[in-house]
């Protein structure tokens, strides 16, 4: 578990120095991935989500947590939302489909393309409640420079 | 366009509230042709660098909307596609009876996260009025020409996202190894050929079919025990996260023209990664028979 989270600070991390995100902003960027895997493995594990369930709340959380740090450290809540969802992606489902596609095992392939395009719906939807979620909300966490 | 005239009109109100309580500092300009004109090339401007590096249309029409309400040009309208930018603009008090109109094409580059929050930076400096035209100007071309992150670090990067992705997906420590001195290959890859010569889709393909044989040889070389988990974790470099992530945005925030395309930009990346980590498993299934 620890293990995992760690994985997870890295491997956003790492996607934040592709991405070129401003160098203050890694350890923020790596740190809202945690969290949504965080989440993620809290809620497979010990409360028996569906993965396509999780991944929802999992997303819901990274995007309000971008929102809020974008206020905090001053910088475009892109950065944190694009960087923290990355451990979300079902990348191995996809896999997975490929794989078994190619071995010629239908079922499974079936199985596993439906469960990733099952993730990625709720990915989009964890994304979209959170867009909108009006602004003045996020207002509580202060910017020191804002003038209003 | 009525969702940018509204959230214009708001701006504007809201600007000359803080114009009248800054102290002193005026940098918002006279309108004569001149201006007019600049202002708007200025906004097209900010406009370009955000689209071009990975923001989505929202941020880029406030923006654009923003600086050139500061500046004093308040009938403007800026039209944002994902590739391109439509902006015209007219006097708003008709001292200056001519018209500006531009067009942009805008392909897309690579994500560059800092630009856009030093673009974002700026359009707030310039609306607390900190910069003057020619400042804002020379600022922006500063930006645009800012030089990316040394190959070096992005290298590391890559060694460390696809190291840490195989573990997130199930690997073992040892996986880690393998996937990280593939994804290492793979963005060396990406710097040198992908991203200057290929198209998207033969760069995902060839891209995965270059991590899926290299994770099969690190393998067969005994380094990593499952197959499976060190491939996700070099092929996760070339997911397009941020083409997929900007286009259930913009689809959020009801630019579904953008958001569409954006969403099979990232749609066709998913296919062609999975086609060719696919296609490798086939020829060598053909070539040396057998589950690998």
């Amino acid at each position: 578990m620890i293990i995992q989270l760690l994985a997870a600070l890295g491997g956003t991390i790492g996607f934040s120095i592709l991405y070129s995100a401003p160098k203050e902003q890694y350890v923020s960027c790596g740190l809202t991935g945690m969290v949504g895997w965080a989440v993620f493995l809290l809620l497979t594990r010990f409360a028996a989500f569906s993965a396509p369930a999780a991944t929802f709340c999992a997303t819901f959380i990274v995007a309000i947590l971008a929102r809020i740090v974008a206020r905090i450290r001053k910088c475009p809540a892109t950065v944190f939302l694009i960087t923290g969802i990355f451990p979300l992606i079902p990348g191995g489902s996809i896999y997975w489909t490929a794989y078994y596609l190619v071995m010629n095992d239908s079922d499974l392939a079936a199985h596993y393309g439906f469960l990733a395009m099952k993730i990625v719906f709720a990915l989009v939807l964890g994304i979209v409640f959170v867009q909108d979620i009006p602004k003045r909300i996020f207002r509580v966490f202060k910017r020191e420079d804002t003038v209003r | 366009m009525e969702p940018i005239m509204n959230s214009n009109d708001s701006k504007i109100t809201a600007n000359e509230e803080q114009n009248g309580s800054a102290a002193g500092t005026d940098t918002s300009t006279s309108c004569t042709e001149e201006n007019v004109s600049r202002v708007l090339d200025i906004a097209t401007k900010a406009g370009r660098i955000l689209l071009e590096n990975g923001a989505e249309i929202s941020r880029v029409e406030e923006t654009m909307v923003r600086i050139a309400a500061h500046y004093g040009v308040r009938h403007d309208n800026f039209f944002v596609l994902a590739n391109g930018i439509f902006t015209t603009g007219w006097d708003r008090n008709n001292e200056w009876p001519g018209s500006f109109a531009k067009v942009l094409h805008i392909p897309m580059r690579a994500t560059r996260l800092d630009r856009i929050a030093a673009v974002n930076q700026l359009s707030r400096s310039i609306i607390d009025g900190k910069y003057t035209l020619d400042e804002a100007e020379s600022r922006l071309a500063e930006i645009r020409e800012s030089s990316p992150k040394s190959k070096w670090l992005q290298l590391a990067g890559a060694f460390l996202g696809s190291a840490c992705f195989s573990v997130l997906f199930g690997g073992s420590l040892y996986d880690a190894v393998g996937s990280a001195v593939t994804g290492f290959f793979v963005w060396l890859f990406m710097l040198y050929v992908y991203q200057p010569y290929l198209s998207k889709i033969t760069g995902n393909i060839t891209g995965s079919v270059l991590a899926t044989m290299i994770c099969i040889v690190l393998h067969k070389l005994g380094i990593g025990n499952t197959l499976g988990q060190m491939i996700i974790g070099a092929v996760v470099l070339l997911i397009p996260g941020v083409a997929f992530t900007n286009g259930v945005r913009d689809i959020a925030d009801g630019d579904y023209i953008s958001g569409v395309v954006r969403l099979l930009d990232a749609m066709l990346g998913f296919l062609c990664i999975a086609v060719g980590v696919g296609v490798t498993f086939l020829i060598l299934r053909y070539l040396f028979g057998g589950v690998i």
